[in-house]
């Protein structure tokens, strides 16, 4: 963390202290805004829900909808959880490792073909997944892949890739070379300046990506829907969907599945954002 | 330069390693993922695919494939329940990569065109020496014929009818409809529903979805129009534009619909009636259950749509199949599963549960749906209702949500008029009679 | 190049490939993980879709299967929708990235500052990501409910409105309505990508700009700016083309409609697909969007400089 300093003039004045605050205020009320009327609306029974004009605090408070989607074995919310955990971890690992690679050599190495390829990562970012169902589908069953963990995975993979890759090499690309060769001209490996140098400093920008490789995939739905067809195998994206009925939408269970979906990832993100932080930079560029 | 070529392996090395984590990881699951349909008792399962998946039809349909299940052991039937905007799309892309559900829940207007793409059971055969074929009603026959061929069985039966708040009608003094009711008497009633300082309408149109271009339809037929006539589309005759521009009028002119109309679907309707928002609306049975719970028993009726002014009505019928495929892999067991749930105590559960109305005739004349006074409109309107007109051609039914609810959502903006809106479908239908 | 110092200690080893190969193979080594990955999931499908675009493929007459070379895109050029689709795929695109890119910026901006509770506003600033596109349409369609959402509601009871508006039902609201709605659901996108480049700028700079007497604008325009262009073009061509290709949202909470007013070539690409079981037509829709994008990408990333390295 910085250390704080004195405000040297109005402007900085003004930033750092109402400007700042309302900015936060506005921001929070914004993205916060629909939660609350979900989390509102996940405590009020079915008359409640259903009432005109319009009431917002829950007259009586009840966890009913909550209890109903967490233990009915119609809608096992808890094995929902279970496998978008899994599937999502797994597809941020792995994208993570490999557009890492990808992104460094993409960004550092001068190679024919460079520019290329850099378009090709984004053109395959331009193409409806919807089409890609069909022929997915059936090479997954070609491979015997439906309903395992393995064709989500690697579904997730034809957009989490792309696109993490791209954001990676924007990251190494705005490193300025320097660091990296200063540090060779004091004695270190490419390698060793790789990992003492380069990667601390991407380190946000790695964090951030790998972050949104899990939530991108996290609320991934198409692929959940198509490549499974047990129940027990579903993600908590496609088990949100049972809620919606044929005439009608199941506004309480379904707002209470949307509050259980995403507490955690929030609770996740909040222990992971302190490597948003970017870490050393002593010593990194003299004079 | 050695660095380089160190960097390389190592960097490779540590990638394998990584792959070889996950894989490893991955293996640790794979008794949950592998787990593929289990092969009981030695035959290929039948899998059904069910749409619309909500608590209530998850909890019917598991308890049902259970019991059968039980009944036999030659086979099981598992079910996969699919959410109802995602099921179409699944199934065509499985059908298209050669790998369709053995059965499915389908209804009869996707019929048409699985079948176009050959891709159903030819089940006339099997029919015919069922023994309940005579008890299905003639119409529930015809939805699922196709050509000469009967490709599946109607699992339940509906078609419109109003409903309206029984309880409004006497706070607001309005005078109570009869089963005969007229035109004017369903404009003047939506009037006297509309509450506008209330935040009440009297008629939730129904602007999204293919029914938004049905239920006009019906009108139309009230006035004397028709959608084929002797193998032409007249749909755009006098009749048929005098028609449209009396339902068109109810939200232009008469503002008894509510400002959302333009974009409201299924849902939005059922919901408005639900919320007391609109105080009538067109509809199928399936609603039923949904408003019992939402506004109450004894708060709400239906009737049959108003009779025109040509003297007569019409409601289009149509029937959920339960339908089977050609490349199934258990084509017996299949339609063992299927005849199971035409049996009395199945299609009475099923029925019952979700305010459908069963296809066979004895099951239908039992009190529990000719007594019950949420299901006497639908009831009272078999006498002339009538299959829809549009299955006639497999490639209507997609134009019919891409051109005909556009053109209908602009005539009921105003944007064109109802003679324009009707000149454009015919135009469409008529290209695609293929 | 020279040759590897000997003050480096490291062994001499006399190389099989010559150094440009190696320097060649090394660069495409890095890549050939990200590459599997596409080649299963990507590449060939799209290959797939590209040749179907050139039958006349509508599932449910297949007899009528056979090439047609270009009439699918001939039938495109013609077809007026089309052209609207792709007018209404531009302001959804352009107006959702820009309000989007200058929230989100400013966001990131604040959640840049050191004050208590960050890492709690931080969180709920990605909130909006995290929930499926579809669950997001359902939720903001309720919102708009002219007469049971809450946002009329508040509205009215606040005085500034009159009248309830029917938003999405209105052809000249529906298109800023859904915008609004793609606009809340991307800022997390923005706010998190550019936080975390800002916060890898390092701080001698900024210290080192103010002793030269730079204000606080000054700094922004000359420090923050150029370090942070990269990853402002990538942030934004990446978006950019999500969202021309995004059609849930606009799926779930208007279908397209009234009248056509939100529908973009990617969701009347899923309607020809799935509603009228034309996939040649999707397949030769899906193609022109390609282009169209490619093209677009391209002009964007040499007029911006694309990631060339700043300083």
């Amino acid at each position: 963390m910085r250390a704080r300093r004195i405000p040297a003039n109005f402007a900085e004045r003004m930033l750092g202290g109402p400007v700042l605050w309302t900015g936060l205020v506005g921001l929070t009320a914004f993205a916060l805004g629909p939660f609350v009327w979900m989390l509102l609306t996940s405590l009020k029974n079915r008359q409640e829900l259903y009432a005109t004009p319009l009431e917002y605090l829950p007259r009586h408070v009840t966890f009913e909808n909550y209890v109903e989607a967490w233990t009915s074995p119609l809608t096992p919310f808890s094995r929902f959880f279970l496998n978008s955990l899994w599937v999502c971890s797994v597809t941020m690992v792995a994208t993570a490792v490999v557009s890492v690679l990808a992104g460094y050599a993409i960004a550092r190495f001068r190679f024919a073909g460079r520019d290329a390829l850099l378009l090709i990562f984004l053109a395959t970012q331009m193409f409806p997944s919807v089409l890609l169902i069909a022929p997915l589908l059936t090479q997954w069953r070609a491979l015997g892949l439906i309903d395992t963990y393995q064709a989500l995975i690697y579904s997730n993979f034809s957009f989490t890739v792309p696109f993490t890759v791209w954001m990676m090499v924007g990251y190494f690309s705005s490193i300025p070379r320097e660091l990296e060769e200063s540090a060779m001209i004091d004695g270190c490996s490419q390698f060793g300046a790789l990992c003492r140098v380069v990667l601390p400093l991407a380190a946000p920008g790695i964090a951030a990506t790998a972050i949104f490789a899990f939530v991108v995939s996290w609320s991934e739905l198409l692929f959940a829907i198509s490549f499974t067809t047990q129940t027990n195998m579903r993600t908590l994206s496609a088990g949100l969907l049972y809620m919606v009925g044929q005439y009608e939408v199941q506004w309480g269970p379904l707002s209470a599945g949307v509050i259980m979906s995403t507490v955690p990832v929030a609770v996740l993100f909040t222990f992971l954002q302190r490597h948003l932080i970017h870490g050393l930079t002593a010593g990194a560029v003299k004079g | 330069m050695n660095e380089h070529w160190s960097l390389s392996r190592r960097k490779f090395l540590h990638t394998l390693a990584g792959a070889g984590v996950i894989a490893a990881a991955d293996l640790a699951w794979w008794d949950a993922p592998f787990i593929a349909p289990r092969k009981a008792w030695g035959a290929e399962p039948v899998r059904f695919q069910f749409s619309v998946p909500e608590p209530t039809r998850i909890a019917l349909v598991t308890s049902l494939v259970q019991r059968f299940n039980q009944s036999q052991k030659d086979f099981e039937v598992s079910v996969e329940f699919v959410p109802q905007a995602q099921a179409r799309q699944k199934l065509i892309s499985a059908i298209s990569a050669g790998s369709p559900p053995d059965l499915c829940q389908v209804w009869d207007n996707w019929l048409g065109q699985f079948q176009g793409m050959g891709a159903l059971e030819d089940l006339t055969a099997r029919v015919k020496s069922w023994n309940h074929q005579q008890d299905v009603q003639p119409t529930a026959w015809q939805t699922v014929t196709i050509g000469k061929e009967i490709v599946s069985l109607p699992l339940s039966v509906t078609l419109d009818a109003i409903f309206y708040r029984t309880d409004r009608l006497k706070d607001y003094g309005l005078k109570e409809p009869t089963p005969d009711w007229t035109w004017d008497d369903f404009l003047s009633l939506a009037e006297g529903f509309t509450k506008a300082d209330k935040n009440q309408y009297g008629y939730g149109m129904r602007g999204a979805g293919t029914w938004a271009v049905l239920y006009p339809s019906e009108f139309a037929y009230a006035n004397g129009a028709e959608v084929l006539k002797e193998g032409k589309v007249v749909i755009n005759s006098k009749e048929g534009v005098d028609a449209l521009a009396w339902y068109m009028d109810l939200a232009l002119k008469h503002r008894v619909t509510p400002p959302s109309a333009p974009t409201d679907g299924f849902v939005e309707i059922v919901e408005g009636f639900g919320r007391g928002i609109t105080n009538m609306y067109q509809h199928n049975s399936g609603s039923v259950g949904q408003q019992k719970k939402n506004v109450g028993v004894q708060n709400f009726a239906t009737l049959p749509v108003p009779i025109g002014p040509a003297k007569k009505r019409a409601s289009f019928y149509f029937s959920e199949t339960l339908t089977a495929f050609k490349a199934a892999r258990n084509k017996e067991g299949a339609w063992r599963f299927m005849s199971y749930m035409l049996e009395d105590e199945p299609s009475m559960m099923y029925c019952k549960t979700l305010g459908l109305l069963p296809a066979r005739k004895s099951i239908l004349d039992q009190p529990d749906f000719a007594k019950d006074p949420a299901l006497s409109g639908f009831v009272n309107s078999f006498p002339f209702t009538i299959v829809s007109p549009y299955l006639a051609y497999p490639g209507w039914g997609g134009k019919l949500d891409s051109d005909g609810v556009p053109l209908i959502q602009e005539a009921m903006v105003g944007k064109i008029s109802p003679k324009e809106c009707l000149d454009k479908f015919a135009d469409v239908l008529t290209k695609n009679m293929a | 190049m020279s040759t590897v110092p000997a003050a480096l200690g490291s062994r001499r080893v006399r190389p099989l490939l010559s150094w440009r190969t190696r320097r060649l193979l090394n660069g495409y080594a890095y890549l050939v993980p990200a590459a599997v990955c596409l080649l299963g999931t990507v590449v060939v499908p799209i290959g797939k879709a590209i040749q179907l675009s050139l039958y006349n493929d509508v599932l449910y007459k297949p007899q009528d299967y056979h090439f047609v070379g270009l009439a699918n895109y001939q039938h495109l050029a013609q077809d007026p929708v089309f052209w609207l689709t792709l007018w209404n795929s531009f302001v959804w695109v352009f107006g959702s990235v820009v309000l989007q890119f200058a929230a989100g910026f400013a966001a990131a901006l604040l959640l840049h500052q050191a004050f208590l509770g960050r890492a709690v506003v931080r969180t709920v600033a990605l909130l909006p990501w995290i929930i499926p596109g579809v669950v997001v349409g359902l939720i903001w369609e309720w919102l708009y409910q002219p007469n049971y959402g809450v946002i009329n509601d508040l509205l009215v009871k606040a005085g500034w409105m009159h009248e309830r508006v029917a938003w999405l039902s209105s052809p000249d609201l529906a298109m800023a309505a859904v915008v609004f709605a793609n606009v809340w659901r991307g800022i997390p996108f923005f706010a998190i990508m550019l936080l975390a480049g800002l916060q890898a700028i390092p701080g001698e700079l900024y210290e080192a700009a103010r002793i030269d007497g730079a204000g606080v604008v000054d700094r922004f325009w000359h420090v923050t700016l150029p370090l942070l262009r990269p990853i402002i073009v990538v942030a934004t061509a990446t978006r950019i083309i999500w969202t021309f290709n995004y059609a849930d949202l606009i799926f779930v909470m208007t279908s397209g409609g009234p009248a056509n007013a939100t529908q973009i070539t990617s969701t009347y690409t899923l309607l020809q697909a799935y509603s009228n079981l034309d996939f040649g037509y999707a397949a030769a829709l899906s193609v022109v969007l390609l282009l169209v994008m490619l093209a677009f990408t391209a002009a964007y990333l040499r007029v911006t400089h694309g990631v060339e390295e700043t300083g």
